[in-house]
């Protein structure tokens, strides 16, 4: 069995330790823990180890004290995290994976390795050695065998079963699910751990191939209400909470097929965890293309059920105005499938608010025509971003329909703003798309000029593909978004001022108008028909982007919620607006009563005559958010 | 002429870069295998770029016999000293006395106020230094006894664990340029580890700070031998690039060294570069040639 060996510097030097890790060794232990630091510096001790061991994994417990400047036995937290990544990388295997648990179990001479192994619970059982002695002594245990995975589950070392996490009922993973689930100590943990931009830790990661395993995955959920939940098709989450640390990720990644309902009304059904960029080169040998994003990495579930807000919105209106019917896993693991006729109030809600109502399990859209469109990337310098933003607005809001232009934009570097503007023009003539695009060349200084002729994957082409090593995005993503209703001459003073300060890292305004407006703002729970921008600014500052962003609300109404990671409960009302927000609390009350789905802009369930109510809990967060 | 008589050491100064992430022990063991007398890393915590300094060290000590390892130099703010003097003296015994202690008090003062470390003035840092070198001091010195208690403007100890020196005192070396700091060097340490590149005015600024160090020894009641001068050249190379110091082949790198350990006292000569061939041919040919013209001219 895996077994462990403390070795404390608080009773011998470093030499006799570093000895005893040898014997440990050539005993077959595979752990070896150094604490103490009265004759010895720990952490030395235990990179010493590495320096002239073969096989044995170091670990040095953790000092949580926070620093003291003036503690001169004090130590940086930020350069013993940076110690810890430098022995994994230079030893690497050699150390004990950060969330591995260990016991210290004190066995004596005839302990049994089932008694040691009962006092270590869920952590690997580490035993004080003083002598060689003490060491060789443990042989029994160390050749006792490990206990049998549960029948049909995948058989997992010691050393991951200690990585578990607390609150995780990981035998109760439903069977179909056990193969592919991923916990911490799996290889392929790391890969599944963080999302494009958020960095995670999940306790868990399930992973269903069809509807019926959604609906074992949920059910899961629904047990496990104290820990985070996240749903994940394709990662890009930025509202939406997609990993956590400790939590549960429900990913429907695998669930990424397309297939041709009906050539004639131009029919396609897509599974969610399918990208833009792979939804675009299935459509192009038909001829047809689906508005997304501007990012060709964005998934399909995560887009779909939000809005989609992309290059073809003016011309062919939001990805969501193309969706016929969604089918989706509800949280007591019912399917349903919603259109017009079908579960009409689902359909609506999934329209815009898709994450608080299910899982969604399959999209059917009716694509649009879309052959040979211009694609234009432009780089300008400007030295008056007050001015390129005021004139963008007006130029792109101008434009014919078939023209939309994205601007970008960021910190200035020596009083120079770089703006990129990304642009489609839906029209197959190279001359009108000049013509379309030459207003805008002077909002700047042109620096680099791209434009093509080219379908619509050649947009989409822009995101790499995710390798095997899964998305490595860290930290957590603080973004803002608002719509603009019009680019005003102040608004455009106001955010020059707000990009004139480093807190902005990355400032995009999206053209919206012309199609997007033909809807009516009640036919689903995106009602924002009307702006003619979205604006997204992201910053590393949660606190002061806050405070800037406020100082722009005047300009705002309403905002988009995929680009917002502000909390705070007045934003459910920014991206639903009142009577929207109370037809969702109603639905929600009916088909999420107790708030399973809420990694993303979490929408308080209406309270329900008491004769439903279903439990205590969602009564208090309905009143905390009301 | 200023020869202090210090016997030579000859040794590399390498970029603790994480990427590829046994770039610093593979050029360890090229110092070694060209018998070099020691290998340097800078310390600089908080570059991401870099691997930490210390655990660095540890592991090159770890993986080689003979050579000794030093930070060059190590960033006192952000490692306060009753650690760095523990760690020192358990990498020291662990590696039969192969440890060099080099300190600064710090540079980049935002770079260690984001890693969390205190941010001091220049003239603070001073003093913090020679505080935490007497602590690191007492915290090796063998014959005290019982518990270290300290009381200082910039640190306190109650209660702390000495750690004892096993081999012998570990030398204490110094980065230092300004007159404060040199003063310290002089009064304190056991050595001064300064980069030619960074010293002002060229030879005559260096003939300047030695007889700094030199008065601030006296001043102090030691000889200005106690002191060895040291030299870490970040642009040294064999072919002419017209940079640095060290530029263009052995034989002129040969005369140089050899100018300045009799007429300026440096003993030390470690170079940077990261280039394999460059320290093998430092220690395989210029390093003997340099200490035979200068035992030639000592006798
Ligand atoms: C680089 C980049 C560019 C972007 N550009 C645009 C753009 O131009 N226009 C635009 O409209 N948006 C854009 N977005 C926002 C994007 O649409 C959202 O972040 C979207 O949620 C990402 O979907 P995903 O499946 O990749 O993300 P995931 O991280 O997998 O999911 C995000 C959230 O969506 C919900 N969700 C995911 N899958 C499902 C499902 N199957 N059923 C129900 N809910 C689900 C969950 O709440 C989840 O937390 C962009 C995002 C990024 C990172």
């Amino acid at each position: 069995m895996e077994i462990g060996v403390l070795l404390n510097a608080d009773s011998a030097e470093a030499d006799e330790l570093v000895a005893l890790a040898q014997v440990a060794e050539d005993n077959g232990i595979g752990i070896a823990v150094v604490t103490g630091n009265r004759h010895a510096d720990a952490w030395v001790v235990a990179t010493w180890i590495t320096g002239v061991t073969d096989r044995i994994r170091v670990s040095v417990p953790p000092r949580d004290e926070p620093f003291d400047p003036a503690g001169a036995d004090s130590a940086v937290p930020a350069v013993l995290a940076k110690a810890v990544a430098t022995l994994a990388a230079l030893a690497p295997e050699r150390t004990l994976p950060p969330g591995a648990r260990w016991t210290v179990v004190d066995a004596d001479a005839d302990a049994d390795a089932g008694s040691v192994r009962d006092a270590a619970g869920a952590g690997i059982p580490v035993v004080p050695v003083h002598t060689a002695g003490d060491v060789t002594r443990l042989r029994p245990l160390v050749a006792a065998p490990e206990p049998e995975a549960p029948a049909g589950r995948p058989h997992r070392s010691a050393l991951a079963l200690a990585q578990r996490m607390p609150g995780i009922a990981y035998d109760a993973v439903p069977a179909g699910l056990a193969a592919r689930a991923v916990e911490p100590g799996d290889p392929e943990h790391r890969a599944v751990a963080s999302t494009y931009l958020r960095g995670g830790n999940p306790g868990l990661v399930l992973r269903p191939r069809t509807v019926a395993e959604v609906a074992d995955a949920i059910a899961f959920a629904r047990d496990h209400r104290d820990i985070p939940f996240g749903v994940r098709s394709a990662g890009h989450g930025i509202s939406g909470r997609s990993t956590s640390r400790g939590g549960l990720v429900i990913s429907v990644g695998a669930m990424d097929s397309l297939e041709v309902l009906d050539r004639s009304r131009r029919l396609v059904r897509i599974g969610p965890g399918r990208t833009w960029k792979r939804v675009a080169q299935s459509l192009v040998s038909h001829g047809w293309a689906l508005g997304s994003g501007d990012y060709g990495g964005v998934g399909v579930g995560g887009l779909a059920t939000a809005g989609g807000i992309g290059l073809l919105s003016r011309k062919h209106g939001l990805t969501i105005d193309r969706l016929r019917a969604v089918e989706l896993v509800l949280a007591d693991g019912t399917p349903v499938r919603a259109s017009d006729t079908e579960n009409p109030d689902v359909f609506w809600a999934v329209r815009g608010a898709g994450a608080n109502f299910g899982i969604a399990t399959a999209f059917e859209f009716e694509t649009s025509v879309v052959g040979q469109v211009g694609w234009a990337q432009l780089t300008l310098v400007s030295t008056d971003i007050e001015e390129s933003l005021y004139r963008y607005g007006q130029i792109a809001s101008e434009a014919p329909t078939d023209t939309t232009v994205f601007l970008v934009t960021g910190r200035a570097r020596q009083g120079q703003w770089v703006v990129s503007l990304f642009a489609v023009v839906d029209h197959p003539d190279p001359d009108t798309v000049i013509a379309r695009l030459t207003p805008f060349l002077d909002l700047g200084q042109l620096a680099r000029q791209q434009v093509v002729m080219t379908a619509y994957p050649g947009v989409m082409a822009n995101a790499v593909d995710i390798g095997p090593d899964g998305q490595q995005g860290f930290g957590e993503p603080v973004s803002r978004s608002a719509f603009i209703p019009e680019l005003t001459r102040q608004f455009a003073h106001e955010a020059a001022e707000l990009l004139s300060s480093d807190l902005v890292y990355f400032f995009e305004l999206r053209a919206m108008g012309g199609a997007i407006t033909e809807v009516p703002s009640d036919a689903m729970a995106f009602s924002h028909r009307s702006p003619l921008f979205q604006a997204t600014a992201m910053s590393s500052s949660d606190d002061l982007l806050s405070a800037e962003w406020d100082r722009l609300r005047p300009h705002f109404d309403g905002l988009y919620l995929s680009f917002e990671t502000d909390r705070r409960p007045e934003r459910l009302l920014d991206a639903f607006p009142g009577p929207v927000l109370e037809r969702l609390r109603r639905l929600k009350a009916e088909y999420d009563p107790t708030n399973l789905f809420r990694d993303n802009f979490t929408i308080p369930p209406a309270e329900l005559p008491v004769s439903t109510m279903a439990g205590g809990e969602q009564t208090f967060e309905t009143e905390k958010a009301a | 002429m200023n020869d202090y008589g210090h016997d030579l050491l000859f040794g590399s100064f390498v970029t603790p870069v994480a990427q590829p992430a046994q770039h610093g022990v593979d050029l360890a063991l090229v110092s070694e295998q060209a018998g070099l007398d020691l290998v340097t890393f800078q310390d600089h915590p908080y570059q991401p770029s870099f691997h930490d300094t210390s655990t660095l060290l540890t592991y090159v000590a770890s993986r080689t016999q003979k050579i000794a390892v030093s930070g060059n130099v190590t960033s006192l703010p952000l490692r306060p000293p009753l650690g760095l003097a523990r760690a020192a003296a358990t990498v020291d015994r662990l590696s039969g006395g192969r440890f060099r202690l080099g300190i600064g008090a710090g540079a980049f003062w935002d770079g260690i106020a984001r890693m969390g470390g205190r941010k001091l003035t220049p003239a603070q840092g001073v003093a913090a230094l020679r505080e935490a070198i007497g602590i690191i001091r007492d915290a090796w010195d063998p014959d005290q006894q019982g518990p270290l208690n300290h009381e200082g403007p910039f640190y306190r100890i109650e209660d702390g664990d000495r750690t004892p020196y096993a081999h012998r005192p570990i030398p204490i070396w110094v980065g230092s340029y300004k007159p404060r700091m040199l003063a310290l060097t002089g009064a304190v340490a056991d050595g001064w580890l300064p980069s030619i590149e960074y010293i002002d005015g060229g030879l005559p600024g260096l003939a300047d700070a030695n007889h700094r160090i030199d008065d601030a020894a006296h001043e102090a009641g030691r000889e200005p031998a106690a002191v060895r001068r040291l030299m870490n050249f970040m642009r040294a190379s064999l072919v002419p690039t017209g940079q640095g110091f060290l530029d263009g082949p052995p034989e002129v790198w040969i005369d140089r060294l050899t100018m300045l350990a009799l007429e300026h006292g440096i003993s030390t000569f470690l170079i940077g570069g990261d280039d394999p061939t460059t320290l093998t041919r430092f220690g395989t040919e210029i390093a003997p040639a340099v200490r035979e013209n200068v035992a030639h001219a000592r006798r």
